[in-house]
C-alpha cells in the first residue's frame, strides 16, 4: 500500500467515524491490481491516475454504503502470476471489485482467478471491471458474469475506424491489414475482414509480423506498395506502430494508415510531421462533445495534470458507470457484490460524448466513439507538439457496438 | 556435525507450521518462495554443481507449466493423473526437452554454451505466441484444480502443502544426487572436463545427463506453479525468469547445497512485501545484486556458511566488536539511501510534479513524517546518514585491516 492510498484509507476511517450510525456499514473496497512498476508501468500509471480521478468523485458525491469508497493499489509487477499473487492478497484485504486493464495476459489470468474465487466461494464473489484489455476472448470464450469489460475490443475499433474513414472519404476500396503475429494483432486481422462488406472494401493482403522484434519494415512497406493499397489498418502499438510509419514514410508510401494505438503518449512526440494524416478510434476526444467534453477535459487536467488521454477516458467512464450502478444498489451491512454486478448490467450514464451503458448479454460495454486524424488543426495538442488528434466522426453507442461473440455462453446466478 | 539434522528438521518443522503463523497473503508468498527456491535448486545443479551457465532455464519451466495445465485439462484431476500427481507431467516434458536441449547445449562449454541454451529459449519464446492451440493467446490457457483423494485444492492452505511436499521431495532427490558418483563427476565437469574425458568418461553424455535432470527439475517447478495459479501463458518464457533465477542463485551462492533456495525465498519475499511499498523495488533489487556480487561474492549464504564453518584461522573469527559497528553502519546507510530514493522517486513522479505544476513545491509526506522537497535540510540529513553509515563501516573495516597486520 502506497502512501496515498493509506491516507485516503485513513481519511475514509475517519469519515466513516464521523458518519455515526453509519459507521457500522462496510466501506466499498475497489483493488487495483495494475503494473506500477518495470518497463510497462507508463500505462499502468495512467490506469492509476484515472481510477484515482473518478473514486475521487464517487466518494465527492457520497461514497457508497455511507462510507467512502477505499481504493487499495496493487502492483501486479507485469505478468499473469505476479498477479496471481496481488488479487489473492486483495481479496484476503477484503476487496469486493479488482480493476485491471493494462495487459490482456494479466486480464486473462485475473478474469479466470475471479471466475474460480466466485465458484469456491459463492455468497462471498467479487467483480472484475476490465478497463483496458482487449482480447476478444475475455468477453468470447472467458465471458463469466463477474467480468465486465469498459473498454473497446477490436470489432469495435475497427468497426468504427473502417466506417470513419469511409465517411471522410479516404478509406478507399483497397484495404491491407497489417498486424502483429499474436492474438491481438488476429483479431485485429480478423475484424478488418469482417468489416469487409459493410464498409464495401476488398482486404487485398493480410501479413502477421514478429511482436516488437522488427527494425526495418522496408520490406513490408515494399509489399503494402506492391498491393497499389489505399488504407493499411493496424493494431500495431509502441515500437511496432512507430517503426512501421517510419517506414512508410521514408518509401513515400501513399495508403493511409487507421490504428488503434496510435493516441499512447509519446507516440506523436515520437513520430511528428510523419503521423499527420493518420487515424485512430477512440472512446473519447477532448473536441467531440462540446462544452462539457472541454469541462470534463479540463477538470481532469485540473486533478492529475494532463489532458485525459489513451486509456484514461474510457477508466473514467467505466468507474462512473460503476458509480451509477452503486446509487441502485441499497446500503446494506453486508456489501451484495452479485447485486452490483446486476444493477451494472442495467446502468446507463451520459458521458460528454453519448450514452454509455453495458450490455447483459456479454459484459462488453456499449458507448460512443471518436474516429480522430492526427492534425495539426487540433485544439488539444498532444505530447507538447504541435500536433493533436482532430475528430472526424462521433459513431453513437449503438453504431459502435460490435455483435455478441458466439462463444459467449454465460452462466447468470440463479 | 550433529547440528545439521537438528536444523533440517526445525526448518522442516516450521515449514509445515507455516499456514497457522502467516497471514493468507503471507501463505501465498510462501508457496511462490517454494517453487522460486525449487527452480533455483534446479538452475544450480547445472550452474553451481556442473558448472554450466544457462540463459535459458525459463524454457523448461515453460514448458512443465504448459504441460501441467494441459494435463489438467485433459485428466480433469481425475484417472492416472489426479491433482497431487500433475507435476509429474511437468517433470517429465521438463526432462524430454531437456534431455533434447542439452544434447546441443552440452556439445559447447563456457560462453557458447550459454549462447546456445539463449538461443533455444529465444526460439520457444518467439514460437509460443504463433501456436495459439498449444500456448493459448495473450489471455493464457486456464485450467481448475479439480478435487482429488478427499481434498478439495480450493483453498491455498491445501495448495500450499501439495506444493511443500513436491518441492522439499524435489530437494531431498537433489542432495541424494549430489552424493551419488553422478553427483561427483557433475563436479568434476566443472573443474576439469578434459581430464574427465582422458579418464575415459563421456563428458557429452554426463553434461546431457545433468542438463536434463536439471530441466526436469525446473519443469517440475513450472508445474507446481501452473497448480498454483491454474492458467499458463506465455509470458511465463520470457528471458525475465531466466534471468530472475540466475540473479536468485546467485544472491543466494550458487555453490552451496541450500544457497540458491534460500536466495530465491529471500528475494521473492522481498519482492512481495516491497512492490505494494514503492514503485522502484526493482532497483533495489538491483542494488542488492551489484552490493552482494560485489561484497559477498560466494552469496549470503554461502558467505555465512564460510565464516561459521570454522575452517578459518584462530584469529580470523568473528568479533563482536568489529561486526556490530559493521551492521550499524550498513543499516544507517541504508536508511539514508533509502530514504534519499524514495523522496527523489515521489519528486520525480507524475503525480508530484502535477501538484507542483502551479510552482509551489508541496510538502511530502513520507513513513510518517513531512518532508519539504525545497529546504536543504531535506536532503542533508539522509545524504550524512548515507556518509555516516558508509564512514563507519570503512573505518572499522580499516582497524581490522591494520589489527590484522599487527597480528600477522
Amino acid at each position: 500500500m502506497t502512501f496515498p492510498t493509506r491516507a485516503l484509507a485513513s481519511a475514509a476511517c475517519i469519515l466513516a467515524l464521523s458518519a455515526g450510525g453509519a459507521a457500522a456499514a462496510e466501506p466499498l473496497k475497489i483493488a487495483l491490481v495494475e503494473t506500477l512498476s518495470g518497463p510497462q508501468a507508463s500505462t499502468g500509471l495512467l490506469y492509476r491516475a484515472a481510477v484515482q480521478y473518478q473514486v475521487g468523485k464517487i466518494n465527492e458525491a457520497g461514497g457508497y454504503n455511507g462510507a467512502p469508497v477505499v481504493l487499495e493499489e496493487y502492483d501486479n509487477q507485469g505478468g499473469p502470476v505476479g498477479a496471481t499473487d496481488r488479487v489473492r492478497a486483495a481479496i484476503a484485504d477484503g476487496a469486493h471489485i479488482i480493476v485491471q486493464g493494462s495487459s490482456s495476459a494479466v486480464a486473462g489470468q485475473i478474469t479466470e482467478d475471479v471466475r474460480k474465487h466466485n465458484l469456491r466461494n459463492q455468497g462471498n464473489e467479487i467483480l472484475y471491471i476490465n478497463l483496458g484489455a482487449e482480447a476478444m476472448e475475455l468477453t468470447g470464450e472467458k465471458c463469466h458474469f463477474y467480468h465486465f469489460r469498459v473498454s473497446p475490443n477490436a470489432a469495435i475499433r475497427v468497426g468504427t475506424l473502417v466506417a470513419g474513414m469511409k465517411e471522410a472519404g479516404v478509406l478507399g476500396e483497397r484495404v491491407y491489414a497489417m498486424n502483429q503475429n499474436y492474438s491481438w494483432g488476429v483479431d485485429v486481422q480478423e475484424a478488418t475482414k469482417a468489416a469487409a462488406a459493410t464498409a464495401g472494401y476488398e482486404v487485398v493482403e493480410e501479413t502477421l509480423h514478429e511482436v516488437n522484434k522488427i527494425q526495418d519494415f522496408a520490406p513490408y512497406v515494399a509489399r503494402i506498395q506492391a498491393t497499389n493499397a489505399d488504407t493499411v489498418i493496424t493494431g500495431n502499438w509502441s515500437n511496432d506502430l512507430l517503426l512501421l510509419m517510419k517506414a512508410a514514410s521514408g518509401a513515400g508510401l501513399k495508403a493511409r494508415f487507421g490504428t488503434a494505438f496510435l493516441d499512447q503518449p509519446g507516440n506523436i512526440a515520437n513520430a511528428g510531421a510523419i503521423a499527420e494524416g493518420h487515424f485512430v478510434s477512440t472512446p473519447f476526444n477532448p473536441e467531440a462533445g462540446g462544452e462539457k467534453s472541454k469541462a470534463f477535459a479540463e477538470d481532469y487536467k485540473k486533478v492529475t495534470g494532463h489532458y485525459p488521454s489513451y486509456v484514461e477516458p474510457a477508466t473514467v467512464f467505466g468507474l462512473t458507470l460503476l458509480g451509477q450502478a452503486l446509487q441502485q444498489v441499497p446500503a446494506a451491512e453486508d456489501i451484495d457484490v452479485t447485486a452490483i454486478a446486476l444493477a451494472l448490467e442495467k446502468a446507463t450514464i451520459e458521458t460528454p460524448i453519448g450514452s454509455f451503458s453495458m450490455r447483459a448479454e456479454d459484459h462488453q460495454g456499449v458507448f460512443p466513439m471518436v474516429v480522430q486524424q492526427v492534425s495539426a488543426d487540433a485544439t488539444f495538442k498532444v505530447d507538447d507538439t504541435s500536433y493533436g488528434f482532430k475528430p472526424v466522426k462521433v459513431f453513437s453507442a449503438e453504431e459502435s457496438a460490435a455483435p455478441v461473440q458466439e462463444s459467449c455462453s454465460m452462466q447468470r446466478p440463479s | 556435525m550433529k547440528l545439521r539434522p537438528f536444523l533440517i528438521l526445525l526448518a522442516v518443522m516450521v515449514l509445515l507450521a507455516i499456514p497457522w503463523l502467516v497471514s493468507s497473503s503471507m501463505l501465498n508468498a510462501a508457496i511462490q518462495m517454494l517453487i522460486a527456491a525449487l527452480f533455483a535448486m534446479a538452475f544450480s545443479l547445472l550452474c553451481g554443481q556442473a558448472g554450466m551457465l544457462s540463459f535459458g532455464h525459463a524454457a523448461y519451466f515453460g514448458l512443465g507449466a504448459f504441460a501441467t495445465v494441459h494435463a489438467m485439462n485433459a485428466f480433469n484431476g481425475e484417472g492416472l493423473l489426479p491433482t497431487p500427481l500433475l507435476p509429474l507431467a511437468g517433470a517429465a516434458v521438463g526432462l524430454v526437452s531437456g534431455v533434447v536441449a542439452g544434447y546441443f547445449s552440452t556439445k559447447r562449454t563456457g560462453v557458447y554454451f550459454a549462447m546456445i541454451t539463449l538461443a533455444l529459449a529465444e526460439l520457444l519464446h518467439a514460437l509460443a505466441p504463433h501456436l495459439k492451440g498449444t500456448f493459448g493467446g495473450e489471455a493464457g490457457i486456464s485450467s481448475f484444480r479439480m478435487p482429488a483423494w478427499g481434498f478439495g485444492f480450493g483453498t491455498a492452505i491445501e495448495v500450499y502443502y501439495l506444493t511443500l511436499f513436491w518441492v522439499l521431495l524435489a530437494i531431498g532427490l537433489l542432495y541424494l544426487l549430489m552424493l551419488t558418483p553422478l553427483g561427483r563427476l557433475a563436479l568434476g565437469l566443472r573443474e576439469n572436463q578434459r581430464r574427465l574425458r582422458f579418464l575415459g568418461y563421456n563428458v557429452h553424455a554426463l553434461g546431457t545427463l545433468i542438463f536434463a535432470i536439471s530441466a526436469m527439475f525446473s519443469g517440475l517447478a513450472g508445474a507446481l506453479q501452473s497448480l498454483n495459479i491454474e492458467a499458463a501463458n506465455y509470458a511465463e518464457l520470457e528471458t525475465h525468469v531466466s534471468t530472475v533465477v540466475l540473479l536468485n542463485s546467485f544472491i543466494g551462492g550458487v555453490r552451496v547445497f541450500l544457497g540458491p533456495a534460500i536466495g530465491a525465498a529471500l528475494m521473492t519475499f522481498f519482492g512481495h512485501v516491497t512492490s505494494d511499498v514503492t514503485r522502484v523495488w526493482l532497483l533495489y533489487q538491483g542494488i542488492i545484486f551489484v552490493l552482494v556480487m560485489m561484497f559477498l561474492p560466494r552469496g549470503i549464504v554461502g558467505e555465512l556458511v564460510e565464516r561459521f564453518s570454522g575452517k578459518r584461522p584462530a584469529g580470523e573469527g568473528i568479533r563482536l566488536s568489529e561486526m556490530l559497528p559493521r551492521l550499524a553502519g550498513i543499516a544507517v546507510a541504508a536508511l539514508g539511501g533509502v530514504v534519499l530514493i524514495e523522496l527523489l522517486q515521489r519528486v520525480m513522479s507524475r503525480d508530484y510534479r502535477a501538484l507542483a505544476a502551479g510552482g509551489q513545491w508541496p510538502e511530502i509526506t513520507m513513513m510518517g513524517l513531512s518532508w519539504q522537497p525545497g529546504s536543504p535540510l531535506t536532503w542533508l540529513v539522509p545524504l550524512s546518514a548515507l556518509a555516516l553509515g558508509l564512514a563507519l563501516v570503512l573505518g572499522v573495516n580499516r582497524r581490522a585491516a591494520a589489527r590484522r597486520e599487527a597480528t600477522a
